[in-house]
């Protein structure tokens, strides 16, 4: 009972130290905001470039103009896919940016240029999952090629879309982790700092404790969206 | 009003459409017979260029569909097409799929066209399914609802690529009974089916492809009467 007692004293002690002491509560929601800041830019940006390049590689297959485009489009897939989102990051920081000294900008651009790769494979493949016969029907109606993509085969896209684009959100979500390695003080970071100044452990487990809860959102957030997206469905 | 000048299609090495040629006028009804594989499906794609041919060309209302420079968008709003696989579209209601070319393309507001697809939903008889998804429906349903979103359209032509061919056999007669009624208001139609009785019942002329070619063509009497080539007799005797 007394070492129960003991451990739960430290428990409370530590958490003391490491977030009401000299304010550092402070730090992590500074670290929080710049993760989920650069998380959603670097989602935003990642979501536009894939859809961009989804649509090139789409239109490419059936128009031999694009071809050049095309082939820009599987490169950047390759090279981004190819090699670590760190090299990416720190050869942005500290090569193509390296007049920005200000990291959050920069990864948000990397993160978001990294993300683009996946998203862009991840609609192609939600795109091609829309039976033929889909644009077939609205090009037959009259409709021009885009409006038949937007019309109707993204909005069905979306549905075959969202699980894997959400897994990619989460990933991005929880690899802004190394964007400490350019000095900006995300979630990571801020914890790991305070480990360092107090040699507790407890600031790693607080970390990880806020980024479980921003995923459970996520996932709820996913959930309700299916849910809303499947009407239409019911046979 | 449709003019088919040796029309080629072939898709790699393997030749589909060997030359075809006809001339359809307004108000005809033409329904193309044939076995499986004979070409007739490319050959009804290609009139509204689904398909775009490899040789030949193709005059809709003095425009040749073919050249490069023909607004096809345009074209093919005057051309209804109707597919065996029905392809509504599931995201959209059933009143939605019949507005929204209306609508998106600015031919009619809202209003016009909700008003218009109540009353041809109320011509077929699914009045009470404005509001529903394609999924709930029936095949025979979803195929007559294809068939007034092709209408809504106000086309000049309506084509048909096996439109009872992927359906129940109880539900082909619903989907043939508005294709007869469409018929018999003038509609000019162009008919890729199996349904022989169809075919002499409602056809100004029956139309025998082949290897991608049209072996014969002839008014339903005298094609289901007198058939002269060969290969449809030997067809007919086995469909008949």
């Amino acid at each position: 009972m007394d070492q129960l007692y003991m451990i739960f004293d430290k428990f409370l002690k530590d958490f003391y130290t490491v977030v009401v002491e000299n304010n550092r509560w402070q730090m992590y929601l500074t670290g929080l905001g710049n993760t989920i800041c650069i998380a959603l830019v670097a989602v935003f940006i990642g979501t536009m470039i894939g859809l961009i390049v989804a649509i090139i590689k789409y239109y490419a297959v059936n128009n031999k103009k694009l071809w050049l485009l095309d082939k820009l489009c599987d490169l950047y897939i390759t090279v981004i896919r190819g090699t670590p989102t760190l090299i990416q990051i720190l050869i942005m920081y500290t090569v193509i940016l390296s007049s920005v000294k200000n990291g959050v900008p920069v990864a948000m651009l990397a993160f978001g240029i990294n993300s683009g790769a996946y998203v862009a494979e991840i609609i192609r493949a939600g795109i091609l999952s829309v039976d033929k016969g889909q644009s077939e029907a609205g090009r037959s109606l009259g409709l021009n090629s885009n409006m038949t993509m937007t019309l109707i085969i993204l909005p069905q896209a979306v549905k075959n879309i969202l699980p894997a684009l959400f897994n990619e959100f989460i990933v991005l979500l929880k690899e802004t982790s190394v964007a400490g390695y350019i000095a900006v003080q995300e979630l990571t970071k801020s914890a790991d700092l305070i480990r360092g100044r107090t040699f507790i452990g407890l600031p790693l487990f607080i970390s990880a404790g806020l980024y479980l809860i921003m995923v459970v959102g996520m996932t709820a957030l996913q959930k309700r969206l299916e849910r809303r997206l499947a009407k239409g469905d019911n046979r | 009003m449709i003019t088919v000048k040796n029309l080629q299609k072939s898709f790699g090495g393997n030749n589909v459409l060997k030359g075809i040629d006809i001339t359809i006028q307004k108000g005809e009804k033409v329904v193309v017979v044939g076995p499986s594989g004979s070409g007739k499906s490319t050959f009804l794609r290609c009139l509204n260029l689904l398909e775009v041919p490899t040789g030949g060309e193709v005059w809709f209302e003095g425009q040749n569909i073919t050249d490069p420079k023909t607004d096809i968008n345009k074209l093919r709003q005057k051309m209804g097409m109707v597919f065996q696989q029905f392809n509504l579209f599931p995201h959209l209601s059933v009143m939605e799929n019949i507005t929204l070319a209306p609508v998106k393309l600015k031919l009619q507001t809202q209003a016009q066209a909700d008003e218009q697809a109540q009353r041809l939903l109320a011509r077929i008889g699914l009045s009470d399914k404005a509001h529903t998804y394609p999924n709930q429906l029936s095949g025979g349903q979803k195929q007559r609802i294809a068939i007034v979103r092709a209408l809504a359209m106000n086309p000049d032509v309506m084509l048909f690529d096996e439109p009872t061919s992927a359906l129940d056999p109880e539900m082909v007669g619903e989907v043939l009974e508005v294709m007869k009624e469409l018929a018999h208001e003038g509609m000019t139609m162009v008919v890729v089916t199996h349904e022989m009785g169809f075919a002499r019942e409602v056809a100004t002329r029956v139309l025998f492809m082949d290897n991608g070619q049209i072996l014969e063509e002839a008014p339903p009497e005298r094609f289901f009467g007198a058939p002269k080539n060969d290969r449809l007799k030997e067809f007919l005797s086995k469909v008949l």
